[in-house]
Order: C-alpha cells, then structure tokens, then sequence
C-alpha cells in the first residue's frame, strides 16, 4: 500500500472543500432551514403524527439523506472529473499507485465531506425539532455506509461523464427524483397500495428507512432489508469500478 | 580480469505498437533502448508517436503490444517499481489553479510514496528560480513558471528516469537557455532524461544520442555528432542582380540550381563538412562576371529531413 499518496490525495481533495468553507457549511445550513420552514412549519403544521412522531422530526432522517446522496455524487464525481477535465490526472496515473487506493483516497474524501455535512444538518435540525435517536451506532453505520456507496456511484459518474452537463444529468434526472420519491418526506404507508409496490423497487427508500430506523426504531421496510440493500448496491458499485480500472475505461486509452 | 555486467538499458523497448480505439495506429512496433545516463532526444513531427510512446512507458496509455522494460522491470507488472523510478513533465500545462506551488510540489512527492523532506522540495524549488513564488497560486505563475513548477513536480520524487515531453514549446529564448542548463545539470546528477522535441536546435543544443520517429516508427537512432552531420545541409541564395538564362560553364562544378526566372542561383552544403565551399563559390560567381543584389543562407527545415529520411527508408 502506498500510505503517503492516499494521504495526499485525500488531504489534497479536502483542501479543496476547506478553500470554500463557508460556502460548504452555509449552504447546508440555509437549506435544511429552508425544508423545515416549507415542510416542518407551513405544512407539517397540518399532519398528523408520521408512526407517533411529529412530521417534523419525521423528516429529519429523510433530509439527511437527501443531502448525503447529492452530495456524495457530486462530490466524488467532481472530485475525479476535474483533474479528468484539466489534465492533472496524469500525475495521478504515471505516480506508483494501485486502483484501490485512487478509490480510497478519492472516495474517502468525498465521503468524509458529506458526513461532515449530515452531521451538520443534524445539528441545524435541532434547533427546529427535539431530536431523538434511538441507535446511534446503527445512525453512524448508515450515514458512512450510505456515505461511501454513494461517493462511489458519483466516481463511477465522474470517470464515465464527459461534460459538465452529464456531471449534472444523473444526480438531476436520477438521484433528485428517487430521493424525493423514497419517503424523504413521507411514510410509504401513505400512499395507495400500488404506489407503494412501485416504491419498493426504488433503491433510496431503504436507505431512507434504515437511516429513519436508527432514529425512532420503526420504519417502512425491516431494517436488515434495508442494510442488505444497501450492501447489494454498495457492491454494485464496486464491481463497476472494478471493471472501470480493468479496462482502463476513460482513464487509460 | 574483473568481471564487469553488462548494464542492462535504462529503458527497452521492443516490437511496441499502439492501436487507439479509434483504430489509428499510433506505435508501429517500435524499439528502442535508452542508456542509462544520457540525453536521448526523440524527434518527429506532430502526431508522428513520441506522446504516445512516453504515455506508454509512464503509463498513462495502455499498449496493445510489445515489451517495455524499465531498468529490466515490466512496466505493468512492476508499474510501481517502474513509476517511482520515472518522472514525467508532460507538454500539455495543466495545473490547479488555486493550489500553491509549494503545495502541488509536495502533493507530487506524497504521491510518489515519498516521505515529506521540505528541504529538498526548497532544493528543487531554489534550483527552478521559484522559491519566491512558493507561496503563490498556480494561476499568477507566468507560463514560463508553470512550465518550471510541472519540472519541479516531476523531480519532487527523486527520479532516476525524467521524461520531458516538449520541455521548451512556448517558452522565449531566454529561459530555455535556462532549461537546456538545468537539463544538463541534472544529466550531471546521473539523471536519464528522455526528451521530444520538434526543435533541431534543442536535440542539438541537448541530446547524447537522438531518435527520429515518424508515423508510428522509429526511423533512425543515431549518435547526435553523425546526425548533425548527415542533417546539416544549408542552402544558400543569391538574388541576382540581372537574370541569368543558363549557368555559365565556369559555375558546372558548384552544382548549382537556377530558378525558374532565372534571377536565382541555390548553393546546397554541409554546414558541418570542413570546407563548404561557398569563398570558392562567390570568387567564380565574381569572375564570372555576375552581380548579385542579395545573399541568403537557411538550414534544411525538420519537416524538409523528415520527408527525407522517410523517403530513404522506402
């Protein structure tokens, strides 16, 4: 293992999110506040309690996600498509590293970087709703499991875009719509039986009920369906990566 | 008798070929040894191999056949023997913007699996005259300091093996003076350096042996003294002052080419040969009574020896 390039490949890419502090940390800030003025406040104010819990705490592990997802895709996927995109990329494949550690190095710091968000945004809940978390241990578990899946997905995005707008499509057409239709903000027992089976193939609602789960102890779907999920897609990924770097896809002509 | 090893290449390469997916054939099974400690210049036209070729053994492209041994590792099987031996300055600039140059300096080190050591990065830095500018972002460096901090990056690990792909492309007169300098004393450290150029001047200026790659081959490989020989051809031009219709009798011997309109007369010669025959040539011109108005001397173009080497090749 080369310990001293992971390193300074992880220290280099959280650099880049210390050079935009502010923004990094404001923005999640304004936008959770946001969600809980519209959703909590406006409209929460007319639901009843979601499974004994008020809507407003109900949301909490949903908008957590939420912003684990997104920001875990772009990210990584930005993390690996701008070296791609200015060409210091070369450095990176004529310096004596394995594939493995580009991957963790890359999608370590991505990860790291939206933990440090759902952390944040956790903490800007509680000044809005009570917080309660009743496994703590699992909450962590889901919030870097669901952190490192998804950074991998957005790498897998950031080797195979080749354009900015790409960069953008998947999150925008894929991941946004699944979010907010995997019970970020509602219980799946909402909605009409169909509906519901349909959700079920949507990949975000476990990751959302797992994560909701850890916090009050009752979800949608069983949490050891909802691990198991999301062990299958962290896999995915990685057996997609694998072939990236078999194949030297978009990396090494 | 003591016993002396034969020294294996710094660099080999044999029956080497590149085929992109595009299907354009970049490498025609190329070989090429590389000795430990020289200059090697690789010359040839645009889009003739010579990135590909470097891409290929600091691997950043796949090959699609053939071996290459570095210091007699594979440099896929051993790419991390192989890669932290090479360094690489490629001819394309590309930096990140707001890094510092100290920083991108370190980073390149770290990546190398180098343990930090700031007084050597400092050494590197002094010895590119960009210790005053290690605090400054990539993008307030000058080009010419750009293409100083990517030589930097490249030497932040200590390599044995440095590859400088265009060193000298885009930078005045002044500073490559500078680089050709800096060059050489690396060569002097016992630093194999690879260098591509489109240049003469600089294969001339630079290299030990020179190689000329064109379409995908090797051409010729040759020591740079029986290069410069062979590719020192000069013509010189004399604007006569009134047309002549033939060359005069007395002028046969000089092998002399007139224009068309006959109001030039091209002398070729070696530049290099001891005699060049050109006072000979002008006294003759004199007795024999023409004038001329002007007088010009211009070396073989690099494209116009490449046509040629091709061409003998066939």
């Amino acid at each position: 293992m080369n310990y001293q390039a992971i390193w300074a490949i992880y220290r280099q890419e959280m650099a880049r999110a210390f050079r935009t502090l502010l923004q990094s940390i404001i923005s999640p800030v304004i936008s959770t506040t946001l969600y809980f003025v519209v959703f909590g406040a406006a409209i929460g104010s007319r639901i009843q309690e979601v499974d004994g819990v008020s809507y407003g705490s109900f949301i909490v592990p949903g908008l957590i996600m939420l912003s684990l997802l997104t920001h875990s895709i772009s990210n990584a996927s930005f993390g690996i498509y701008f070296p791609r995109f200015t060409g210091t990329i070369y450095e990176i494949l004529s310096a004596p590293v394995s594939y493995v550690e580009i991957v963790l190095a890359y999608v370590g710091a991505a990860a790291t970087k939206s933990i440090i968000l759902g952390a944040i945004i956790l903490a800007t809940a509680g000044f809005f709703v009570p917080l309660q978390i009743e496994h703590p241990v699992w909450m962590v578990l889901f919030l870097v499991l669901t952190a490192a899946t998804f950074s991998l997905f957005g790498f897998i995005i950031g080797i195979w875009a080749d354009g900015f707008e790409k960069l953008q499509l998947v999150p925008l057409l894929i991941i946004t719509p699944l979010t907010f239709l995997g019970g970020s903000f509602y219980s799946i027992d909402m909605l009409p039986p169909a509906w519901r089976t349909v959700t079920l193939f949507n990949p975000v609602v476990y990751l959302v009920s797992g994560f909701r789960w850890s916090f009050f102890g009752a979800s949608d779907v069983g949490m050891g369906v909802s691990l198991a999920m999301t062990l299958v897609f962290l896999a995915l990924c990685m057996a997609v990566v694998g072939w990236i770097f078999r194949t030297g896809y978009r990396l090494r002509p | 008798m003591t016993y002396v090893p034969r020294m294996q290449p710094a660099i080999s390469i044999s029956n080497l070929s590149k085929r992109y997916t595009s299907g354009f054939e970049a490498l025609k099974s190329v070989d090429l040894d590389v000795r430990h400690g020289e200059i090697f210049a690789l010359l040839g036209p645009n889009g003739a191999g010579k990135t590909t070729l470097i891409s290929i053994v600091c691997g950043l492209v796949n090959r699609t056949g053939g071996d290459v041994l570095v210091d007699g590792h594979d440099i896929e099987k051993d790419y991390r023997k192989v890669r932290s031996m090479i360094g690489l300055v490629p001819q394309e600039l590309t930096t990140d913007a707001f890094e510092t140059v100290w920083k991108s300096v370190s980073f390149s080190r770290g990546l190398f699996g180098q343990p930090a050591n700031p007084d050597f990065i400092e050494k590197v830095l002094r010895t590119l005259s960009l210790w005053d500018k290690r605090n400054s972002k990539m993008m307030e460096l000058s080009g010419g300091m750009k293409r100083r901090l990517m030589i930097a990056k490249a030497l932040s690990h200590e390599p044995q093996i440095l590859f400088l792909d265009e060193p000298t492309a885009g930078v005045d007169v002044e500073l490559r003076r500078d680089m050709w300098e800096m060059v050489r004393g690396l060569k002097d450290s016992g630093v194999t350096i690879i260098l591509t150029t489109h240049y003469i001047e600089e294969a001339e200026e630079m290299a030990d042996r020179i190689g000329v790659i064109n379409q995908g081959q090797i051409v010729l490989v040759e020591e740079k003294a029986e290069l410069m020989r062979k590719l020192g051809r000069k013509e010189l031009t004399l604007q006569l002052r009134e047309p002549v219709e033939r060359i005069p009798e007395s002028l046969i011997a000089h092998n002399l080419t007139l224009s068309e309109a006959g109001d030039e007369l091209t002398y070729v010669y070696d530049s290099q040969g001891d005699r060049t025959g050109i006072t000979r040539l002008l006294k003759d011109i004199d007795t024999a009574g023409i004038g001329f108005s002007d007088l010009s001397t211009r070396q073989s173009t690099l494209e116009e020896i490449f046509v040629n080497l091709v061409r003998e090749g066939r």
